[in-house]
């Protein structure tokens, strides 16, 4: 059995769902982030899939993979700073204690 | 010399200018003395052109001109420069009228040195004089149409200046008002008949449109046209009928420029302008023929009402008319050089008569026959020179209006039977009426003896113009019919209408119609004697008992007569129904084109915008209103708090949903 596009697109699609449900269900803060990283993933994986079988000659979808990777780190440490200064000023991490931005 | 022949209408223009503008207004001004210098040098220049022409020394018909206007011109795909030309064509016509309308206009002005003497608009009046005469002069030399055209409306207005030149009195501006409008109506025709002419010749140029006539690129039906709207304005200058109402009433100006009207400048345009484009008359028979008919209907009306009026410058206005009609009708049966020499020779003795008539009204100051009578005596100068110009008026030979006046019936009599009987019986009416005229104001009583028991003679310098047109209407029928000198010299410029002239004089006496001249000099004189008795036994005596109860018995055709047919009434008739007309076009702007069409229109519109407004302001606005409401966020309630609750999980939940949204309904 080989591999196609399919099957990598399969796989992108169930990483983004999990991602998805996970970000949406969550309380904790740390795994909403978690469940994006996962949603970064699943794109990484289409990328990839999309270049590997429609330009297999360059390495425009890998290269942005790499981006995309480099720029969910930067994110991720940001976002974490953020999350360490609200619960070390409200000592709270569910979502639904955060509502400062109700409007 | 024919070459500084542009000159002649240019030197009264700028004498006028400078009399005009220069000087003051003052009874002993100078500045018509500079018109009347200009005019003298115009006169000279033109009697050098005759005697050239006549010796042969200069060639007619000279023609110069110069460019006027030019510019570049596409017409049915071929480019071209169109070039406006203006300039002088003289022929012998133009050469004879030149020289006509110089000398009436100079001894009219030195006339009226004496008889304006005193006026508090002296100055202004010599100005206007010079003015008129340069526009007339225009006229006769111009070989360009539209400045024939230019010339003739500048005639027309100042002749309105001159008519109306008492305006303090009520009358004179009416008078003028009513010779320029009159004169207006006829213009119309001459306008139209411009158009068509650059329409089908492409020139105005008479010489180049002469040629383009003979070569027939112009249809006969045009022609007819073009013929039929110059003869309307002819009708209209030279008061041929039914345009000759304003004639009479021109009489409210100055005697002096009654004279200048009648004789030469402007009465004489129409005629000339006739005469000038004869071409298009030879060419089309039909306007030849209703050019024919207009003057013998203008003569005969003419001559009748000249019968009945008191006022002596309204009897001669209207002999003039009739006269006006002679050459008309002259010209309409081919008589171009008996037309031209009636108007030559009547120049003169017209002229004189409304001089002498001026004179006489100088004396007495009234234009009221009733009032005069017996003024022989006290004028003698003024009474033999008026009597010379009355038995020219009559034809009596040797005098100069019985040479034009047979040479008209002869051609006329050629024509048409019908006519030439018309014409002979209204020139017996001429004799009548011109001695009725001369008997009521030098014979019998006088009849109001205040005014004629202190008239005087005129001072010389009105009585030396009239001596000299005296002589001239004595010498000048002779002078011009001795060896044809006339129609040689006339006929110099016309070869064409003189070989028509000759070959309707061939078959017509080859068919045995033609009159013997001797016949008709000797009828008409012993008619005209014996009228002149009969106008003698009525009016000479001082005794009018007999004339009265002529009167009497008459009444009504004397009213007819004194309503001049009724052509007057009908005019205003006319200008009365315009009047009623303009009220009833008024009425129906305002009251139905403003209220139905303009207020109805402006009514829908506001129906139409009030709907929109009720529209706009039902759902637009609420519909408006309406978003801001529920997005209101009032005590916790309304969209902003049911949507905003700061739970960034359910924003993306929003997002979702919304991105799933778009991907189903994208399908």
């Amino acid at each position: 059995m080989t591999l196609t596009l399919g099957h990598y697109l399969f796989l992108g699609s169930g990483l983004f769902i999990i991602g998805i449900f996970g970000a949406l269900t969550r309380r904790s803060v740390i795994g909403i982030l978690m469940s994006i990283e996962l949603i970064f993933n699943a794109a990484n994986v289409n990328l990839a899939a999309f270049n590997r079988f429609l330009h297999p000659d360059g390495v425009t979808g890998q290269a942005f993979a790499l981006f995309i990777m480099t720029v969910a780190a930067a994110e991720v440490v940001v976002g974490l700073a953020l999350v360490l200064a609200i619960y070390r000023s409200r000592d709270k991490i569910y979502m639904e204690d955060i509502n400062i931005m109700r409007g | 010399m024919i070459e500084y022949v542009w000159l002649v209408p240019l030197l009264p223009l700028a004498a006028s200018l400078i009399i005009l503008f220069v000087g003051r207004e003052s009874d002993h001004s100078p500045m018509p003395y500079v018109g009347i210098a200009a005019i003298g040098a115009g006169l000279w220049i033109s009697l050098r052109v005759i005697f050239d022409g006549a010796v042969g020394a200069a060639v007619l018909p000279f023609e110069k001109d110069w460019s006027w206007y030019s510019f570049a011109a596409d017409l049915g795909g071929r480019a071209f420069i169109f070039d406006m030309r203006a300039g002088v064509l003289i022929d012998g016509a133009a050469a004879v009228m030149l020289a006509v309308v110089c000398l009436v206009s100079l001894l009219v002005q030195v006339y009226s040195l004496g008889y304006m003497h005193g006026d508090t608009r002296f100055k202004r009046y010599f100005a206007y004089i010079s003015f008129f005469t340069a526009s007339m002069l225009g006229l006769v030399v111009s070989n360009n149409l539209i400045v024939t055209f230019a010339c003739w409306e500048l005639v027309g207005v100042s002749s309105y200046l001159l008519i109306g030149f008492w305006f303090e009195q009520k009358a004179p501006p009416y008078a003028g008002k009513k010779a320029f409008i009159t004169t207006k109506l006829g213009d119309l025709g001459f306008f139209l008949a411009l158009l068509l002419t650059f329409t089908y010749a492409g020139t105005y140029n008479i010489v180049r449109l002469k040629e383009a006539v003979a070569m027939g690129y112009l249809p006969p039906v045009v022609l007819t046209f073009i013929g039929l709207g110059l003869l309307a304005g002819a009708a209209g200058k030279s008061a041929q009928a039914p345009l000759f109402i304003w004639l009479p009433d021109a009489m409210e100006g100055p005697t002096p420029v009654s004279a200048l009207i009648h004789a030469a400048p402007m009465v004489a345009a129409g005629l000339y302008l006739v005469a000038r484009v004869y071409f298009i008359y030879l060419a089309s028979p039909a306007a030849m023929e209703a050019v024919a008919w207009v003057g013998l209907a203008t003569a005969f009306l003419a001559g009748t009402m000249a019968l009945v009026p008191y006022d002596i410058k309204r009897v001669l206005a209207f002999s003039t008319v009739s006269q006006l009609g002679f050459m008309m009708c002259a010209l309409g049966v081919g008589g171009y050089t008996a037309g031209l020499f009636h108007l030559t020779t009547h120049a003169f003795f017209k002229a004189l008569l409304f001089l002498c008539a001026g004179s006489v009204i100088h004396a007495v100051h009234t234009n009221d026959m009733r009032s005069m009578g017996g003024l022989s005596k006290r004028m003698p100068v003024t009474f033999l020179t008026m009597a010379v110009g009355s038995l020219a008026l009559a034809g009596i030979p040797p005098f100069a209006g019985f040479f034009s006046k047979d040479l008209i019936l002869e051609k006329v009599f050629e024509h048409s039977h019908l006519m030439f009987a018309v014409l002979v019986f209204t020139a017996c009416l001429t004799a009548f009426y011109t001695f009725r005229m001369l008997f009521l104001t030098f014979l019998g009583d006088g009849r109001d003896h205040d005014r004629v028991a202190h008239a005087e003679e005129s001072g010389s310098v009105m009585t030396v113009p009239l001596l000299i047109l005296a002589a001239l209407a004595v010498v000048s029928g002779w002078l011009f019919e001795h060896g044809h000198a006339f129609a040689s010299f006339v006929g110099n410029g016309g070869a064409a209408e003189a070989a028509a002239e000759a070959a309707g004089h061939g078959t017509q006496a080859a068919a045995g119609h033609a009159l013997n001249p001797m016949v008709l000099a000797v009828g008409l004189t012993a008619a005209a004697v014996l009228l002149i008795l009969l106008a003698y036994s009525l009016y000479g005596g001082p005794d009018l008992s007999r004339a009265a109860r002529i009167k009497e018995r008459f009444l009504p055709v004397f009213n007819v007569l004194e309503n001049r047919w009724g052509f007057d009434a009908f005019f205003l008739f006319l200008v009365d129904a315009s009047d009623r007309l303009a009220v009833l076009c008024r009425w129906l702007d305002t009251e139905v084109i403003d209220r139905i069409f303009v207020d109805g229109w402006g009514l829908i519109c506001r129906v139409f915008a009030e709907i929109s407004h009720l529209f706009d302001a039902l759902f637009v606005d609420q519909a408006v209103d309406g978003c801001g409401y529920v997005s209101r966020d009032v005590a916790g309630r309304g969209l902003r708090s049911l949507v905003a609750r700061g739970q960034v999980q359910e924003y993306l939940l929003y997002l979702a949903v919304g991105v799933s949204l778009f991907a189903i309904l994208n399908k």
